[in-house]
C-alpha cells in the first residue's frame, strides 16, 4: 500500500486530531522538492503560502472549529485558475508575468474550505497546446514513466496526484482535458454538468465547452472537492441557480439497479482502443453485471460526428478571444497552439452555424439515449500513455476524442483507471451520467474503485 | 462530395483575411493541419433537420 493519503483518508485523520495539516503540508513540500525537478508539474511553488494556510487549518483543528472534509487538505491549481497576488501564466510567454488581482471564484471557495495550497500546475498553453517545448517552461511529465506524455491540457495536476505530491487539484476541460490526463496519469477527474461549477477568473479556451473540476486519487475524493467547487456564482454567465448536490451522498451504495449503456462503437470501431483499455472495460462491464447493474450496448452516432462541431467550434472561440494577441503576437505563442487555433481562420460563417445547428441535435440524441439508462460507457482515452516525444502535432484533430461528446453536450463524465497496459501504464474508461446526476457517477465509480486492485499501486518515484 | 484541398497560396490568402499576416515558413507550419479542418468542415456540412436550431432559452420565472 501506498504511504501517499486520499483526501478522505488524511480528512478523517485531520478531524480525529491524528495527523497534523502543518506536518502534512511540510511533508508534501519534500515530496515536490524531491520530485519535481524530473516531472515538471509546478511552475511555482508556493511553500510560504502553503505554510500560512496549514498553520491557519492546524489552529481550526485544535479549537474544534475545522470546515469540513477540505481543511488542511494540500492541493495545486491548474495556471490558469487566476490566484490573487500569485502569479497565472498559462503556462504562456504572453502571461509570463501576469498577477491577478483577484482570486477565481472555484479557488476563493477551495481556500475558504481550508485547502492548503501548495503552488501553480503546468498546464498545456492556454490549456490547448501541448505538449510544447517552445514555451517558457517545460511540459510536465508523467510518474508512470516520465518519458511518457500527460495528456492534457491538466498536465500538471494530472503528475501532481498521481504522483502525490499533492491530494487533489483542479483542472478544466473543454475537449477532455481534465479526463485525459486523468486517464493517461491514472488517477481519477471528473468534468461536472456543464454550469455546475463556475468558470470566472479561469483563463477561457472557449466559452461554450469549458468546464472547471478537480481531479484526484479516486472518485470519492473527486466528490469531496467538487463539493468544495460547485454552486451558482453569478460571474459566470454559464453558472446554474440551482441547489448543489451532496456528491458523497450515495458513496457506498454499490451498483445494484444501475442501468448502464456501452458505447462500443466509439472505442472498437470507430477509434479502435489498445486491447488493455478494451479488456479493462469488458473487466469493469463484467463487474458492474455481478453487482447487479443492467447492462447492454447501446448506439449513437459515429465518435467522429461528436468530434467535429466541438473541434470546430473550440477553435473557433479560441480564435476569437486570441485574435488580437494572434495578429499582433504571433510568434510569441508556442507553435502547437498558434497553429490549431488559426487554422479556425479556415471555417466559414455558416460552417459554424453548421456545427452549433449539429450540436443541438447530438445534445437531444444523448439525451434520448438516455432516457432509460443512468450512465453511458465509454474509453478515455485509446491507451496507455505515448511517449512525450512521439505525439503528432495534428492527432487530437484527426482521430476522434472519446471526450469531446460530453464538452459538446455539456453531459458530466468521470474517467477512472481500470488497469495497467503492457507498458506499465495506466488505462482508463470514462462513465457518463444524465445532466446533474453526479452523485451516481460517483457511487458508480467508487464501487468500482473499491473493489478493484488498482488504487493500491502508485507510481515509483 | 469532397472539397479541393487548400495549398499553401490559399491558406496565406486565407489566414491574411482573419488578419494573420504570416511569414511562408509559418504558413507551411499549418498547412497540413488544413485538410483535417477540412474534413470536420465537410462533416459538419452534412445534411441537417430544418429544427436543428441552436436556440436561446430564458427563464421567465424570475429578473
Amino acid at each position: 500500500m501506498s504511504d501517499i493519503l486520499t483526501i478522505a483518508e488524511a480528512g478523517r485523520r485531520i478531524a480525529a486530531r491524528k495527523l497534523s495539516p502543518v506536518e502534512l503540508a511540510k511533508s508534501h513540500l519534500d515530496r515536490i522538492a524531491r520530485l519535481d525537478p524530473a516531472l515538471n508539474a509546478f511552475l511555482l511553488v508556493t511553500a510560504e503560502r502553503a505554510l500560512a494556510d496549514a498553520r491557519a487549518a492546524e489552529a481550526r483543528q485544535m479549537s474544534g472549529a475545522l470546515r469540513g472534509p477540505l481543511d488542511g487538505i494540500p492541493i495545486a491549481h491548474k495556471d490558469i485558475y487566476c490566484t490573487a497576488g500569485i502569479r497565472t501564466t498559462a503556462h504562456s510567454r504572453l502571461l509570463e508575468n501576469n498577477v491577478p488581482a483577484r482570486d477565481a471564484h472555484t479557488v476563493k471557495k477551495w481556500a475558504d474550505a481550508g485547502t492548503v495550497m501548495l503552488g501553480k500546475l503546468a498546464t498545456h498553453e492556454f490549456a490547448f497546446g501541448g505538449p510544447s517545448f517552445d514555451v517558457p517552461w517545460p511540459p510536465a511529465r508523467n510518474p508512470w514513466n516520465r518519458d511518457h506524455f500527460t495528456a492534457g491540457s491538466s498536465s500538471g495536476t494530472g503528475a501532481a496526484v498521481a504522483a502525490g505530491m499533492i491530494l487533489g487539484g483542479t483542472g478544466s476541460d473543454t475537449g477532455g482535458s481534465i479526463r485525459g490526463p486523468a486517464a493517461l496519469c491514472g488517477i481519477a477527474g471528473i468534468k461536472p454538468t456543464y454550469g455546475l461549477s463556475s468558470r470566472a477568473g479561469i483563463l477561457p479556451l472557449a466559452f461554450t465547452l469549458d468546464h472547471a473540476g478537480p481531479m484526484a486519487w479516486t472518485a470519492e475524493d473527486c466528490a469531496l472537492l467538487l463539493q468544495g467547487m460547485a454552486g451558482h456564482d453569478p460571474e459566470d454567465p454559464a453558472s446554474v441557480d440551482r441547489p448543489v448536490a451532496n456528491f458523497t451522498a450515495d458513496i457506498g451504495k454499490g451498483a445494484r439497479g444501475l442501468r448502464i449503456g456501452v458505447v462500443r462503437h466509439f472505442f472498437e470501431t470507430d477509434h479502435p482502443v489498445s486491447p488493455a483499455t478494451k479488456t479493462g472495460i469488458d473487466q469493469a462491464m463484467d463487474f458492474f453485471r455481478k453487482e447487479g447493474a443492467e447492462v447492454r450496448d447501446v448506439k449513437l452516432s459515429p465518435a467522429m460526428d461528436w468530434h467535429a462541431p466541438g473541434y470546430l467550434i473550440m477553435i473557433t472561440e479560441a480564435f476569437a478571444l486570441h485574435a488580437p494577441w494572434l495578429r499582433e503576437r504571433f510568434a510569441d505563442y508556442g507553435e502547437l497552439f498558434r497553429d490549431r487555433a488559426a487554422l479556425a481562420a479556415i471555417a466559414s460563417g455558416p460552417d459554424i452555424m453548421a456545427a452549433m445547428r449539429r450540436r443541438r441535435v447530438l445534445c437531444q440524441e444523448m439525451a434520448a439515449a438516455m432516457l432509460d439508462l443512468d450512465i453511458l460507457v465509454s474509453a478515455s482515452q485509446p491507451g496507455e500513455a505515448p511517449r512525450i516525444d512521439q505525439t503528432p502535432k495534428w492527432t487530437s484533430m484527426d482521430k476522434p476524442s472519446f471526450t469531446m461528446p460530453c464538452n459538446v453536450t455539456g453531459f458530466p463524465a468521470i474517467s477512472i483507471c481500470t488497469g495497467y497496459g503492457e507498458g506499465g501504464l495506466p488505462v482508463s474508461m470514462q462513465l457518463i451520467g444524465k445532466p446533474f446526476t453526479e452523485p451516481m457517477l460517483f457511487r458508480a465509480a467508487h464501487a468500482y474503485e473499491t473493489a478493484m486492485p488498482w488504487r493500491a499501486k502508485r507510481p515509483k518515484l | 462530395m469532397s472539397v479541393p484541398p487548400i495549398d499553401e497560396a490559399e491558406l496565406k490568402r486565407i489566414l491574411a483575411r482573419a488578419g494573420l499576416e504570416l511569414t511562408p515558413e509559418q504558413v507551411r507550419s499549418i498547412l497540413p493541419g488544413a485538410a483535417i479542418v477540412q474534413r470536420l468542415i465537410e462533416r459538419v456540412n452534412a445534411p441537417l433537420p430544418r429544427e436543428a436550431e441552436p436556440a436561446v432559452t430564458f427563464r421567465v420565472d424570475k429578473q
